[in-house]
């Protein structure tokens, strides 16, 4: 046993060099937030809760077409489509209830939509004590959408579905054939 | 025969036949939007284009015949590149809306544009964004999403012969849809919507619900008509979305009618009975099955301890053979009675009755292929496309097409008396009477013709219309062709005299040799799906399950060897003799499977008082009928479309049920309910399985077993086959060896003269003859609550004579007060000139007003098998002012 390590045991040396780097970052700026009072930025391609838009004009941009249905690999998302109660040549989803306690949050039912109607957003917050209060219907989807308006097309840019509905371009777009009151036919 | 090379295979195929059936023999899909098996080529959507190795060139396979050594290519670049251009073109027009497009997910043109990759197109795009049309209630015509490949129209008037749509406007204007921009008013039969090959077409009643993807197909069998139609029952979640049929198969090859594909929401509608429910102090209660049935079991037991006979049974013909055979044996073996009686006793076995006892089988000796052979076709008392729908396509077929000459019998002129040689209109009452005078000419030498002949002859022509010429015209054809088919149907086998009419028909077939001559022959139309099962499984007091007298101590013998216990019934009785013994009070119990005899009788008769007599009466249907307002119990039973077994149809298939959905609530099928019944007594009736009680049928009745026709039909644009589901079926029709052999010795009774048949009387008093005829979009009294049915035809009308109404001064669709002694109703107008001027004819479906309030109380029972038939009445018409 050498004199250096006889020091090192009764000054605590090793403690020492273990405190050096908690005293380094005591002087560092913290990664950690204080949560719940503070909260991350977060990226525009987040996948958080998904939601449901409209157009400018209010108009719900669903036209309950199935396809995130058939396309969701959780099956959370359930359709039931109908004609619209105001428009009888639109279709609509009278029923649309996405289930957030099956969902993978995996984003293919947006990319899957034909007019856009879906879009992830920065919400991810939402719990709940029941399994039913996590089975969101169109409605609660679409107040949702509207409280997270930016997010959602902040997210549909970042995923480049943003320009294909608003470059004008014809071509490879889904065409549907005007409906009275929606202007931009999708 | 010529040698062609398909992709480098040798083919040898017919040398009238195009390059595209000679690929279908190599085994080579070809693409097709236009194309359709049962139609004339078109070659409008150029979609089938291969390449001719030789000259290079591109050619349409659907209209290009083949050349012998003819090497084809329906894979090279080139075809490719003609594909994708073609489709570049079509999708010009074509709006990307295959989402929101009930067509997206089964539509040809979509497949079609992934497989070549054309959704990016070199040309501008034109969209016509039109505006739907959505005036019809059955079909949306969407002008956008068509390419203009006219299977619709063609369909529509090469199939169906209705011809109620068609092009419109020229070139890029061009829009199907129906005439002058007004609403559609069709058969509605739905054969546009299932070939068309986009979107262009859909199903209103079901628009924008379903996603093609999503639904469960079943394949099963229509029972609505005895046509035997095979469709596709599609599902979601255990509910009816859609029917539709696969091209080309089953005897139907594709076609459905308008009840078929679309009269399926009654049976999913809230008014189904989903409990058994019992009677307590007069009220229904709903019940369990668990105490229901040992009560009923009780009932049965102390009625029909006291002796044999006690108890009858009504069945429906449109229950499965498998239910027929268990509730005839639960008739006869448990109940010990031979009071059992069918629907098909209010007109069909009129028909049955005289063929089976003529030619021992109830298989029919032709079927609707010979329809296309035969040369002559005489249709009496019959409207095939409303009765057998199959049947009246294979009819205008055979007109059109195989030029046969069809002499059309009747008062009436129904939807195919213009395609007649011949529109013989013999007034209301006569037919019987023509039948035995067409056969007397036919049949009896000049010399031992009977002796009224001539002055019947006569009154045959004076008193009931008939022209002499076109009759003189029938004779001649009749005797001269080589082949020929009758055709009879619903009014000729209600009327009174039907079943000596039907035995003179015999008669005359016998004499022309018919019966040696395959393909030529009877084909009575069933009325209602099951009528032929029904009453081959003995579901009726004459015959035992194989047509075998029920009297007979030897077949008596031979099924109680079978059943392993003693026959102890009595000698029984149809309807007929049903009702007076329950008047009697010899007959304490009725249990009745689907068959409601009230709505058959007037409400003059005392038909209800007789039932109210009853110590039991048990109904087992659908829905609440007028019988359950009397019943003491009623239990709910399963409908076609959830239960399986086998149907006959009128060519003599027996095609498999196939459940679509499960049981509606606690509802059970007939056989269940009696297979329940019996253990519940105790009686060794061992509750088996549909599938076993098929096996049993099937062993003991081997020419029973499962047929069909075009089991293995090519199914169209994407070229898959579908394998023969039935191998090494039996002969769907009536052997001719032993038919010829049976009718050789009833032949002995026709040698001299038959005795003539009256005219009938018909009762009430009045101008007008009312009769009740047999709707195209409804089938019975079950469809008045099915809701798509009800918007094709939702109220009764009368059909008069355009000018009577003219005389009487009534337009279009005022109400009118048909009245006898017996009863009025009040009646909304349709004018037509298919009538005579004397005819009033309305629909018999329709509850109010109550059509059989003009029938007398008192009931005729009819010929040989005593027969109840309400079909025509004496009225009186006044205009309401």
């Amino acid at each position: 046993m050498g004199i250096k390590k006889f020091l090192n045991t009764i000054m605590f040396g090793e403690i020492m060099s273990g405190l050096k780097l908690t005293f380094r970052h005591m002087f560092k700026k913290a990664v950690t937030l204080q949560y719940p009072h503070e909260k991350l930025t977060l990226p525009d391609g987040y996948r958080g809760f998904i939601v449901h838009r409209r157009y400018e004009n209010e108009q719900e941009r669903c036209v309950g077409c199935d396809l995130c249905e058939a396309i969701c690999p959780a099956k959370a998302i359930s359709v039931v489509g109908d004609i619209h109660p105001e428009f009888p040549e639109r279709r609509y989803a009278k029923e649309y209830t996405l289930d957030f306690t099956r969902c993978i949050f995996c984003g293919f039912c947006v990319v899957a939509c034909p007019v856009n109607a879906l879009a992830m957003t920065k919400e991810y917050a939402h719990s709940s004590f029941t399994r039913e209060g996590l089975i969101y219907s169109k409605e609660q989807l679409l107040s949702l959408g509207d409280k997270c308006e930016q997010d959602s097309i902040g997210y549909l840019k970042f995923k480049n579905m943003w320009e294909a509905e608003n470059s004008g371009k014809e071509e490879g777009r889904y065409h549907f054939p005007p409906i009275p009151s929606v202007k931009s036919g999708g | 025969m010529v040698k062609v090379f398909v992709n480098g295979v040798e083919v040898e195929v017919d040398a009238t036949s195009t390059i595209l059936k000679a690929a279908e023999k190599a085994g080579v899909a070809i693409p097709t939007f236009c194309y359709h098996p049962r139609m004339d080529p078109a070659g409008s959507c150029r979609i089938c284009a291969v390449e001719l190795e030789d000259s290079k060139r591109v050619v349409m396979s659907c209209v290009t015949p083949v050349a012998e050594g003819m090497r084809i290519l329906t894979e090279s670049a080139k075809v490719a590149d003609a594909r994708k251009t073609n489709l570049e073109l079509l999708l010009l027009h074509h709006p990307l809306d295959c989402p929101v497009c009930d067509c997206g997910g089964e539509c040809p043109l979509q497949n079609m544009s992934f497989a070549y990759g054309a959704s990016d197109s070199r040309f501008e795009s034109h969209r016509n964004d039109e505006v739907e049309d959505l005036k019809s209630d059955v079909l949306v015509f969407n002008s956008n999403r068509c390419i203009l490949c006219g299977k619709c129209v063609r369909i529509c008037d090469e199939v169906q012969d209705v011809h109620a749509i068609g092009f419109i406007n020229r070139g890029f204007d061009t829009v199907i849809g129906p005439p002058l921009g007004k609403k559609l008013d069709c058969e509605f039969c739905g054969d546009c919507l299932e070939v068309c090959p986009t979107g262009a077409i859909t199903d209103k009643f079901v628009r924008y619900q379903y996603r093609p993807w999503q639904l469960e197909k079943t394949k099963t069998t229509c029972t609505y008509c005895a046509s035997g139609c095979q469709m596709n029952v599609e599902t979601e979640k255990e509910a009816i979305i859609r029917v539709t049929s696969s091209e080309g198969e089953g005897p139907n090859e594709g076609s459905i009618c308008a009840i078929g594909r679309f009269g399926f929401s009654h049976v999913q509608s809230t008014e189904r009975l989903d409990k058994p429910y019992a009677r307590s102090f007069s009220r229904l209660v709903p019940t369990e099955w668990d105490s229901v049935i040992p009560e009923i079991a009780e009932r049965i037991r102390k009625i029909a301890g006291t002796g044999p006979d006690r108890i009858a049974t009504l069945v429906s013909p449109r229950i499965t053979l498998e239910d027929a055979y268990l509730i005839q044996g639960f008739t006869r073996r448990v109940l010990r009675s031979n009071f059992i009686d069918s629907g098909a006793r209010y007109g069909f076995m009129n028909a049955a009755f005289p063929i089976a006892r003529a030619t021992g089988t109830l298989r029919p000796m032709v079927d609707h292929q010979d329809l296309l052979k035969a040369k002559v076709i005489l249709v009496i008392g019959a409207d095939p496309t409303a009765e057998s729908n199959i049947t009246g396509l294979f009819l205008k077929r055979a007109i059109r097409k195989e030029k046969a000459r069809m002499y059309y019998v009747g008062s009436e002129s129904v939807s195919i008396t213009a395609r007649a040689k011949e529109h013989i209109r013999v007034l209301p009452g006569g037919e019987g009477l023509f039948a035995w005078v067409l056969s007397e000419e036919i049949a009896g030498e000049e010399s031992s013709r009977h002796p009224e002949f001539l002055a019947k002859k006569e009154d045959l022509f004076k008193s009931f219309n008939v022209d002499p010429q076109a009759y003189t015209k029938l004779v001649q054809d009749l005797r001269e062709s080589p082949t020929g088919v009758i055709i009879t149907g619903r009014v000729f086998h209600r009327i009174q005299s039907a079943s000596d009419a039907m035995e003179s028909l015999l008669r005359m077939t016998n004499a022309l040799g018919w019966v040696e001559k395959e393909g030529c022959g009877i084909l009575p139309l069933p009325e209602v799906g099951n009528d032929l099962g029904v009453l081959m499984m003995g579901a009726t007091h004459e015959w035992l399950p194989g047509l075998l007298d029920s009297q007979d101590p030897e077949n008596k013998k031979k099924w109680e060897a079978t059943w392993g216990e003693p026959l102890s019934y009595g000698k029984g009785g149809g309807l007929k003799e049903i009702l007076e013994g329950i008047k009697s009070g010899a007959i304490k119990g009725l249990i009745s499977f689907g068959e409601n005899p009230l709505t058959h009788f007037s409400p003059n008769s005392e038909v209800r008082e007789i039932l109210s007599k009853l110590d039991l009466l048990v109904s087992v249907d659908l829905f609440q009928t007028s019988l359950s307002d009397q019943a003491h119990f009623l239990l709910p039973a399963a409908s076609s479309y959830e239960r399986s077994g086998h149907v006959v149809s009128v060519e003599g298939f027996v095609q498999a049920l196939n459940p679509a959905m499960t049981y509606w609530g606690e509802s059970l099928t007939d056989g269940e309910i009696v297979s329940r019944l019996a253990e519940c007594m105790g009686v060794p009736f061992a509750t088996r399985s549909t599938g076993e009680v098929s096996k049993e049928i099937f062993t003991l009745m081997p020419d029973l077993s499962p047929s069909t026709r075009n089991g293995d039909h090519f199914m169209g644009p994407t070229g898959n086959l579908i394998l023969p589901t039935i191998v090494n079926q039996p002969p769907h029709k009536a052997d001719r060896k032993t038919v010829m052999k049976r009718m050789a010795s009833r032949a002995e009774n026709w040698k001299s003269a038959i005795t003539p048949i009256q005219p009938e009387i018909i009762s009430g008093e009045g101008d007008f003859v009312f009769a009740l005829n047999k709707s195209l979009f409804h089938s019975g009294k079950m469809t008045l609550l099915d809701p798509s049915l009800m918007k094709m035809e939702s109220s009764a009308f009368v059909r008069i004579n355009r000018q009577t109404a003219k005389k009487l001064k009534i337009k279009k669709n005022e109400n009118v007060l048909i009245e006898n002694s017996y009863g009025s109703c009040i009646l909304p107008v349709e004018l037509t000139s298919g009538v005579t001027e004397n005819e009033l004819q309305v629909p018999y479906h329709f509850d109010s007003p109550d059509l059989m309030g003009l029938f007398p109380g008192e009931i005729n029972y009819s010929g040989t098998c005593s027969t109840v038939t309400m079909l025509r009445t004496r009225v009186t018409l006044k205009k309401i002012e």
